[in-house]
């Protein structure tokens, strides 16, 4: 939790435009009734109208992809299973790709970009679903195989696309599918802020379903788990959680299927354990990932999905290393 | 009443018949066991029972209850099963996998009451695997291991068990000891175990009952006694098989025929 905190005040106090961290914590106290706040007036605008929102998306879209992921390697049982397992990524890409590209004119406006990318995820997610899904009562490979099928054929679309967009237009497309927190507002975090409460408390109350899911579908089903409901539910809550935080911050890997496992080695395989701790752990990684995406390279800022990717993908291989006592 | 009742029971899986036509009543408190060669339809049978695989024609009744009618809670609350090949799940403690047992009474949305806790805490002791309960369940033996899942089995505190080879992979002693624990919780707890069996000695020593199966069909059924002495019993495992009377208990013994070799059978469910 003190890592949180940490993180959170760190995404305030730190920035290209140097604020002491004294004066950005007595203004945040201010803000309480306590004592007086120092900062000019340019500097309060960065703090609350620059910072602050881009600290909070990157809290709850860290906390949504984190706890997603670990809900997702819970129900397939399937410790390489990320958020973008059915297809969201591919749809959300195919979605933001026809707006940035402006794909049948009159959608290059900013907000075309993160509705489209919502639809398209959920788009795909729902054919993934009207393909596997039928099985799911009984299995799950069914449902896997159709999202691999989907985000194919999703993917391939946007490639076409991107083929066929505009030099300016592929370098937005690239800039968005590597995810960035540079266009948060506090709009975009009220946007984003009810799916992924309500989507991470379905996936945390059902924490103590995916530790009898840990024994196998016909287990389960003998121990008195309504299998197929529990899974249509958290699959659900998961997906569209990550669809909405997708929509607003672009695609960003290694998060929701690093922290989850980060979590598994320090404090065991119950899911009761592991998905609110990497609430804490995903919110907190994302929010240091972007301080250190806008300010190692300032004024310019380094794609968040590349940041992620540099710190996750080592971490990634130590775990695939120590794959003896990774354990689902 | 009988705890178990099958009534014209046929099983499909894909477009294969594996079981048809069973009936069968088990009277609460006996110990019925299904033996037959392999692809006898064993396996599907009792996961019918367990409410595992969809019933494709006839009924199965627990308790008088159609299984149909069933919620996954209310049919946990009344038959456990221990699967073959149990799904051990590594980095669980033992005392945390058989509380799995108690999901059916405090739900997933629960935490487990004290109550629960006292059951999986005498079950640990009734199947002497107390001083285990903090470890981690991959590093038990093959027969703690099953002690664990009976016991897990027995913490959902039905009056109903149905158990798919039990003793698979242990060695005689632990499949003797395995036996013997479930025999005592029939006789003492009026506990109904539907079981199969490949060893018919194990089979016929423990059963009250025995119901020979081949090609999903009920071939004989009656006391364990004079299953085991029928030529019938032979006959199915296309083989010849002798009865011994050791120390008042019969053993059944498999002849090897030296002047020809059978191909086995090649279905295994």
């Amino acid at each position: 939790m003190l890592v949180l905190v940490f993180a959170a005040v760190g995404g305030l106090v730190i920035g290209p435009t140097p604020i002491g961290f004294s004066r950005v914590v007595g203004d945040v106290l201010s803000h309480v009734g306590l004592g007086h706040s120092t900062l000019t007036p340019l500097q309060s605008v960065i703090v609350w109208q620059l910072r602050a929102p881009r600290m909070v998306l990157g809290l709850l879209a860290g906390t949504m992809l984190a706890v997603a992921g670990g809900t997702y390697q819970g129900v397939f049982r399937n410790p390489l299973a990320d958020p973008y397992l059915l297809g969201v990524a591919a749809g959300a890409g195919l979605g933001a790709t026809i707006a940035i590209a402006d794909v049948g004119g009159g959608l290059s406006t900013p907000s075309w970009t993160p509705l489209l990318a919502f639809a398209g995820a959920l788009v795909a997610v729902g054919v993934t679903w009207a393909i596997g899904g039928r099985g799911l009562r009984t299995s799950t490979s069914s449902l896997i195989l159709a999202g691999v099928a989907v985000a194919s054929l999703f993917t391939s679309a946007q490639t076409f696309l991107q083929q066929q967009a505009s030099v300016d237009s592929l370098a937005r497309v690239y800039i968005w599918l590597l995810g960035s927190l540079a266009s948060a507002s506090w709009s975009s975090v009220t946007l984003v802020l009810p799916y992924v409460v309500i989507c991470t408390v379905i996936c945390l109350v059902a924490a103590r379903a995916l530790d009898v899911m840990s024994v196998g579908e016909d287990e389960s089903r003998s121990l008195g788990l309504a299998v197929g409901k529990v899974r249509l539910l958290v699959v659900a809550a998961a997906s569209l959680g990550t669809a909405a935080v997708v929509s607003a911050v672009g695609l960003i890997g290694f998060v929701g299927i690093v922290v989850p496992h980060v979590v598994r080695l320090l404090v065991g395989t119950s899911y009761r354990r592991i998905l609110p701790i990497s609430v804490i752990a995903g919110a907190a990684f994302l929010v240091v990932a972007d301080t250190i995406a806008r300010t190692v390279m300032a004024p310019s800022e380094l794609p968040l999905g590349v940041v992620t990717a540099l710190v996750g993908a080592p971490v990634f291989v130590f775990i695939l290393s120590l794959r003896g006592r990774v354990t689902m | 009443m009988s705890a178990i009742s099958l009534r014209e029971l046929s099983v499909r899986v894909g477009t294969r018949n594996l079981v048809h036509g069973v009936t069968l009543d088990v009277p609460e408190g006996t110990w019925c066991t299904v033996i037959g060669p392999n692809g006898a339809g064993k396996t599907t049978l009792v996961e019918a029972v367990a409410g595992l695989r969809a019933i494709a024609s006839g009924d199965v009744s627990l308790l008088g209850e159609s299984l149909a009618s069933l919620s996954e809670r209310s049919r946990a609350r009344r038959v456990a099963l221990v699967p073959q090949h149990p799904v051990v799940p590594a980095g669980m403690s033992v005392h945390d996998y058989v509380a799995l047992g108690r999901t059916a009474y405090h739900g997933v949305l629960r935490a487990p009451r004290a109550e629960d806790y006292h059951v999986v805490e005498s079950v640990l002791e009734r199947v002497d695997l107390t001083d285990f309960r903090e470890r981690d369940v991959v590093t038990l033996s093959g027969g703690e291991r099953q002690r664990m899942v009976l016991a897990r089995a027995l913490a959902q505190s039905t009056s109903i068990m149905v158990l798919d080879e039990p003793t698979t992979g242990l060695d005689l002693r632990h499949q003797m000891n395995m036996l013997e624990l479930l025999r005592r919780e029939v006789d003492e707890c009026g506990l109904t175990v539907l079981a199969t069996l490949h060893d018919l000695t194990l089979a016929g020593q423990f059963a009250d009952r025995l119901v020979l199966l081949d090609v999903g069909e009920v071939v004989l059924d009656g006391p364990a006694g004079e299953v085991i002495r029928s030529d019938e019993l032979a006959k199915r495992y296309d083989m010849e098989l002798r009865v011994m009377d050791v120390n008042g208990s019969d053993v059944v013994v498999p002849v090897r025929d030296t002047q020809r070799v059978r191909p086995a059978r090649s279905t295994d469910q």
